[in-house]
């Protein structure tokens, strides 16, 4: 079960947090190792402690994290972020670019309102293909990222 | 005199007691209300909101409904800012001058106190409330928060907290202000010694803190059991966007982080009005320094992770793509949550505790900078090589991401125990901290509030001046905060009314940043108001033209059908909108900007 | 958002309680802060009183009697604490258990003479 939902992508979303995870545990070996300020039996449990109990915090709420978010990933539709409200908002598929929304809504959006109008016009056009090629980049670089976002 | 004085009392609280009773005799009949179930289009509530809430003030002292009480957090959050603001103007123009000029030096303390409580617990908490109220729900799809009326209960403890916080201001009889700094250290905070600190004052703004963390803790379990139970069938785990996360970790620390400080405050009122001796007896100072910090680090990532959801949530939307690494930025926003933990006492590395201790505390704080910094490369990787727009709210997030990293850097060094106490106490910590807060977290607050402005008041703002806003404030943020930081290398102790001569040009430039930042908030006002009031009316639910890219989200759409709605019944009787621009927004600003 | 349109339209706008939960507060922790005898009980009544017409109107309770009674229930327990045991605050003990003696008689009276009536939501 754990392995079917922790992933190849998964696990490598979940190593951002396994680097604080090994500074934590980079100071509990020099400590131990080290010991700077000798072992004092009470002082020294606080120490190890206070390093101790975030560690395991944050391994367990990274586990739990990435189960849930990964395991709805396979349950569910996968939508953008803050897209699977939107009206004709299309789930995305795996390893496929975005137009996640129904491209006929975006025919009632014709007008340019707002701060971005210097350049809304003459970006228009420009966007599916901006896009395709922004995306074609971010999958190449990050497979991680491709299905997610 | 005594007797005279309670009897006045009974009468006054008898009176008003008997008068909320009758008026809420009078509001007995809502009770035989039920709303229309004529099944507004689309199922959205607002397509009837106007018939079915009361009208007036009585609207707005009354609703449960979580868009309108995002409003009045963000009116509250606003005012506070400007209060805060102010009293900051006062103690800038005090420092312009070596010695005691303007203002005393215990008016100075006050205000010091003052400025400090309110920018963090009546602005900082409240401003991320507002988005949070009014966007969550409409993010995750759910019909309201999960909890409506303890949401207005949590904003309404609020209004009774600044007037206690603030009530040494006020002219009452032998009510003087705190003057403990927020921080509150003991023994000072227990009115010992010889000191002016046992006033009633101080008793008042601790009661007045004490409210506000019920109303944060109030408000957070309520996101919590929304973000869990209240998400739209399509919203899940996966979907749940990058605001929404930021949002149920900052709860999660709240109602970890805000009890305590409850507590700790309840025990120094008691040390202050009982005679207990929690913090006034041996180690007692130390108790409180561990006991406060043990919230008042969490507090820096309550007030600093909707932040960075705002920025996360803002920047893709003018880079023309999605955000880079969303899970990356999702899971070190977790990673912060938990580590904020463990960083409590490098706020104490001075206080001589036992050095292992300290080398702990040292090692988790250099680990937490991770999470951050993976944010910072995401923000900055998901603007290169995208189609960036600058607007506004895009100005204030890239602000957001140059501020975030001076005060992130400074920070990583102050977390290093040596170089912490060379610094510590000096004004390079007051630098640090403002170029998070003032740099950082006002920046996304006003990021926000520019690019939802179309959403929550259905018109544009003025671009011109909004751009004059973001540049007035940058720069005056850098002045300011900078030469904050030189003055702490130069060894300028902060809290203090008045320096020595050597510091007086660095002050008087930090004043004048101060002043910059004064101006471009005065612009603020005036934007925010009258584009509010007379602005141009968005007609179409992507003001943003978020359509184009790809990054039309949920909160948008809901506008959009609400659009749509009050188009099929007929829109709002409003003649403004033909003169002002004809019905068409497309030069906001330079439609505005000669009146 | 387009899911389950229903459920909104049942769902109330507007409630007047909070703002009297949350005035209550304030008013009764100042009272019992400063040793103010009406400004305690006052503020407690205030707030229990509103706990209790809330948890009505949000069809936690028939009838706020009960509720008013419930909330009592607590606030006698902590007032009759101060009194008697080591904290050692009679007065302001005196002034919890006042609020809820009349919590207690509110609820009481409203139990044996409100005319029986369906609520009207």
């Amino acid at each position: 079960m754990a392995n079917k939902i922790f992933d190849r992508d998964t696990l490598l979303d979940l190593t951002v947090n396994v680097v604080p995870l090994f500074i934590i545990a980079f100071f509990v070996v020099a400590f131990a190792v080290l010991s700077p300020f000798g072992i004092d039996p009470l002082a020294s449990s606080i120490q190890f402690g206070l390093l101790a109990v975030p560690f395991v915090l944050l391994a367990i709420l990274t586990y739990f994290a990435g189960r849930a978010v990964a395991g709805s990933e396979q349950s569910g539709e996968v939508y953008l972020p803050g897209q699977a409200g939107v009206r004709g908002a299309k789930p995305l598929e795996e390893d496929h670019g975005p137009a996640a929304i129904d491209p006929e809504s975006t025919d009632d959006a014709p007008e340019v309102e707002g701060d971005g109008e210097d350049d809304a016009d003459g970006d228009a056009e420009d966007d599916a293909d901006g896009d395709a090629e922004d995306d074609a980049d971010g999958d190449a670089e990050d497979d991680a990222d491709t299905k997610d976002a | 005199m005594e007797v005279n004085g309670q009897l006045a009392l009974t009468v006054l609280m008898g009176l008003f007691l008997v008068a909320v009773a009758a008026w809420l005799a009078r509001v007995e009949n809502w009770r035989s209300y039920t709303p229309v179930a004529g099944g507004g289009a689309f199922g959205q509530k607002d397509s009837y909101g106007s018939e079915e809430k009361p009208s007036g003030v009585i609207r707005w002292l009354t609703t449960v409904d979580h868009k309108d009480i995002g409003i009045l957090y963000g009116a509250y959050g606003l005012i506070a800012f400007a209060v805060g603001g102010l009293m900051v103007v006062v103690m800038r123009i005090e420092l312009i001058d070596p010695g005691m000029s303007l203002i005393s030096n215990t008016f100075y303390n006050s205000l010091l106190t003052s400025h400090g409580i309110t920018m963090l617990f009546l602005f900082g908490t409240p401003i991320i409330a507002a988005f949070s109220n009014y966007l969550v729900p409409l993010l995750i799809g759910a019909d309201d928060m999960a909890f409506p009326r303890i949401n207005a209960i949590a904003f309404w403890l609020l209004p009774p907290a600044a007037l206690l916080i603030w009530a040494g201001f006020f002219p009452l009889p032998d009510v003087i202000p705190a003057q403990t700094a927020w921080t509150m250290y003991t023994p000072l905070s227990t009115g010992a010694g010889a000191g002016n600190q046992a006033n009633a004052g101080v008793d008042l703004m601790l009661l007045g803190l004490h409210l506000s963390g019920v109303s944060a803790t109030m408000g957070a379990i309520n996101f919590i059991a929304t973000i869990f139970t209240e998400r739209g069938d399509d919203v899940s785990w996966a979907n749940l966007d990058i605001f929404s996360w930021t949002i149920l970790t900052q709860s999660g620390l709240i109602l970890f982080a805000f009890p305590l400080l409850g507590s700790a405050i309840v025990m120094l009122l008691f040390d202050r009005n009982f005679g207990t001796a929690f913090f006034s007896g041996e180690g007692g100072a130390i108790l409180w320094q561990h006991l406060f910090w043990f919230f008042g680090h969490p507090e820096v990532y309550i007030l600093v992770l909707p932040p960075m959801g705002i920025v996360s949530y803002v920047i893709p939307r003018f880079s023309g793509r999605r955000l880079f690494g969303f899970k990356f930025v999702v899971y070190s926003t977790l990673a912060i949550g938990v580590l904020s933990f463990g960083v409590w006492a490098h706020h104490m590395f001075a206080t001589g505790m036992d050095p292992r201790l300290r080398a702990s505390f040292m090692a988790v704080s250099l680990a937490i900078a991770i999470p951050s910094a993976v944010k910072t490369f995401n923000w900055i990787t998901t603007m290169w090589n995208g189609r960036v727009r600058l607007t506004t709210p895009m100005l204030f997030s890239v602000g957001f991401v140059s501020n975030f990293i001076i005060g992130g850097v400074t920070g990583v060094f102050l977390a290093s125990i040596p170089v912490d106490l060379v610094l510590h106490d000096t004004y390079y910590v007051v630098g640090h901290f403002h170029y998070v807060v003032m740099g950082a977290i006002a920046f996304a607050g006003f990021s926000g509030l520019y690019y939802w402005f179309p959403l929550y008041t259905g018109r544009m703002y003025q671009k011109t001046l909004g751009k004059a806003h973001f540049w007035l404030s940058m720069i005056g943020t850098n002045i300011t905060f900078f030469a904050m930081i030189l003055l702490g290398y130069g060894g300028m102790p902060r809290r203090y009314a008045t320096f020595l001569p050597q510091f007086a040009t660095l002050h008087q430039l930090a004043t004048v940043g101060a002043l910059l930042l004064l101006v471009g908030q005065i612009i603020f006002v005036w934007n925010f108001v009258q584009s509010w009031l007379e602005g141009p009316e968005i007609e179409d639910g992507d003001p943003w033209n978020l359509r184009q890219s790809g990054l039309y989200t949920a909160e948008w759409d809901w506008f959009d059908q609400k659009q749509q709605t009050a188009i099929a019944d007929g829109g709002d009787p409003d003649d403004e909108t033909a003169l002002t621009d004809g019905g068409h927004v497309d030069e906001p600003a330079d439609d505005r900007s000669d009146a | 958002m387009d899911a389950e349109p229903g459920l909104s339209e049942q769902y109330r706008m507007a409630s007047p309680w909070p703002l009297f939960i949350a005035l209550g507060i304030p008013i009764a922790e100042l009272g019992i802060l400063f040793s103010l005898f009406p400004i305690a009980v006052g503020g407690l009544l205030l707030f229990g009183g509103s706990v209790a017409g809330m948890a009505t109107e949000s069809g936690y309770a028939k009838t706020p009697w009960r509720g008013l009674i419930g909330v009592a229930a607590p606030l006698a327990v902590l007032g009759l604490a101060f009194m008697f045991t080591r904290i050692g605050l009679p007065n302001r003990g005196l002034a919890i258990v006042a609020a809820a003696v009349i919590l207690v008689a509110a609820g009481v009276a409203g139990m044996l003479f409100s005319p029986d009536r369906e609520p009207t939501y």
